[in-house]
């Protein structure tokens, strides 16, 4: 109820403007947007498609897959909000919800081969160490893309997104000990590819 | 692979330990990380080749991370023209019309309410669930609506009198915005933001 008699000292100047809309924290966002306010969906989902379309994009290893995923985890994530509970961090849960879209499109498409996986343009840099490292870049990007789904969605997180285990396995539903052991294959499978590139 | 777990570990599931029983992922972050190895992993094999692949693997990823491909603009607009022909459409109350009810969508009058508040000097509304009553009062069918509102409060702002006025607030703005006679509003401050604590 409202909390009558309780009033703290030192008001700072009034707001004359109200709150900017976009700095409406999140667990208000996440209410609005459960009560069916698309407006507040909206901010939600353009506060976290960066960070959701980098993990689509390396999971895929496809920009136009990626952006399919990314837009179906977004309906999903609009269709479902209602039932999320808050029990783990926002950003968590939607990192979820596009990771199950993600595995979905994949068990689906038909195996892509690696040697057709295509590195992003090359950055700009000193000439031969340049060559050399894009070399490397590409050469890692085909490794990545043969890893087994589950190895490459669990080394995405971590290497990539540098999130912990215990919130990868809140992502994954794995228990820790499988995702640091995913982590782990998939690490040593990927050094092997690159010793052998190299 | 050097991923037999330790044979005294009752089960710790696909393989997270080398085969000296370290945890490998762990032995791999501390050698990303630049920290020194400790005296066991000085010496065992396991973790000397788990340690020297994570050196050798660290630049390349460390590049790979700083890359930040980016989303088309195109995609947030594309889910929102669908979520907005998706909203529930059965979801409304019931407004009083002389020319019969007349509907409106309830999260649609719930952001007006909000809206209204959110232009209150130190106040924004998180919560707001318009409930309609279903009796009627002097044989009057009922629409009054009783609104139950949660805040956050700017710090420093009086919540005594800002729960008054924003009762004043919601109950005009339903009234005299969306035509919903409002019976009650509840008013709850939740948090409170902007003070350095």
């Amino acid at each position: 109820m409202s909390q009558g008699g309780v009033a703290f000292a030192a008001a700072p100047a009034p707001d004359p403007t109200g709150p900017a809309p976009d700095g409406l924290d999140e667990q208000t966002l996440v209410v609005r947007a459960q009560e069916g306010d698309a407006r507040a969906f909206e901010m939600l989902a353009r506060r976290h498609q960066d960070a959701l379309y980098r993990l689509a994009v390396r999971v895929m290893g496809d920009p136009a897959e990626a952006e399919d995923a990314l837009q179906e985890a977004l309906l999903d994530a609009w269709r479902r909000i209602g039932r999320f509970r808050g029990e783990s961090a926002f950003s968590t849960w939607m990192y979820r919800v596009v990771t199950n879209r993600c595995m979905g499109m994949l068990r689906r498409r038909r195996p892509v081969p690696v040697e057709r996986i295509e590195a992003p343009a090359p950055a700009r840099d000193s000439p031969e160490r340049a060559a050399e490292r894009d070399a490397g870049m590409a050469a890692l990007h085909r490794a990545i893309a043969a890893l087994p789904d589950d190895l490459r969605v669990c080394w995405v997180l971590r290497e990539m997104e540098g999130l912990g285990y215990t919130e990868i396995s809140e992502i994954t539903r794995a228990t820790e000990d499988a995702v640091r052991g995913r982590i782990h294959r998939a690490r040593t499978k990927l050094a092997e590819a690159m010793r052998s590139w190299r | 692979m050097a991923l037999n777990p330790s044979p005294l570990e009752p089960d710790p599931g696909p393989g997270p330990f080398l085969a000296c029983g370290r945890d490998a992922a762990l032995v791999w972050d501390h050698s990303a990380a630049g920290e020194s190895p400790d005296e066991h992993e000085r010496g065992c094999p396991h973790c000397i080749a788990a340690a020297a692949d994570a050196r050798g693997l660290d630049s390349l990823v460390h590049r790979m991370a700083a890359e930040r491909p980016e989303p088309p603009a195109s995609v947030v607009d594309r889910v929102m023209v669908a979520v907005r022909t998706e909203l529930r459409p059965l979801d409304v109350l019931t407004l009083p019309s002389p020319h019969g009810p007349a509907r409106l969508s309830r999260a649609a009058a719930a952001a007006v309410l909000r809206h209204t508040v959110d232009g209150m000097s130190g106040l924004r509304a998180r919560s707001c669930r318009i409930d309609q009553a279903s009796d009627t009062v002097a044989g009057e069918p009922g629409h009054g609506a009783d609104v139950r509102i949660t805040v956050t409060a700017r710090f420093g702002v009086d919540l005594a009198s800002v729960t008054a006025r924003v009762r004043q607030m919601v109950a005009a703005a339903g009234e005299q915005a969306l035509g919903v006679p409002v019976r009650r509003v509840d008013i709850e401050v939740v948090d409170v933001y902007g003070g350095d604590l």
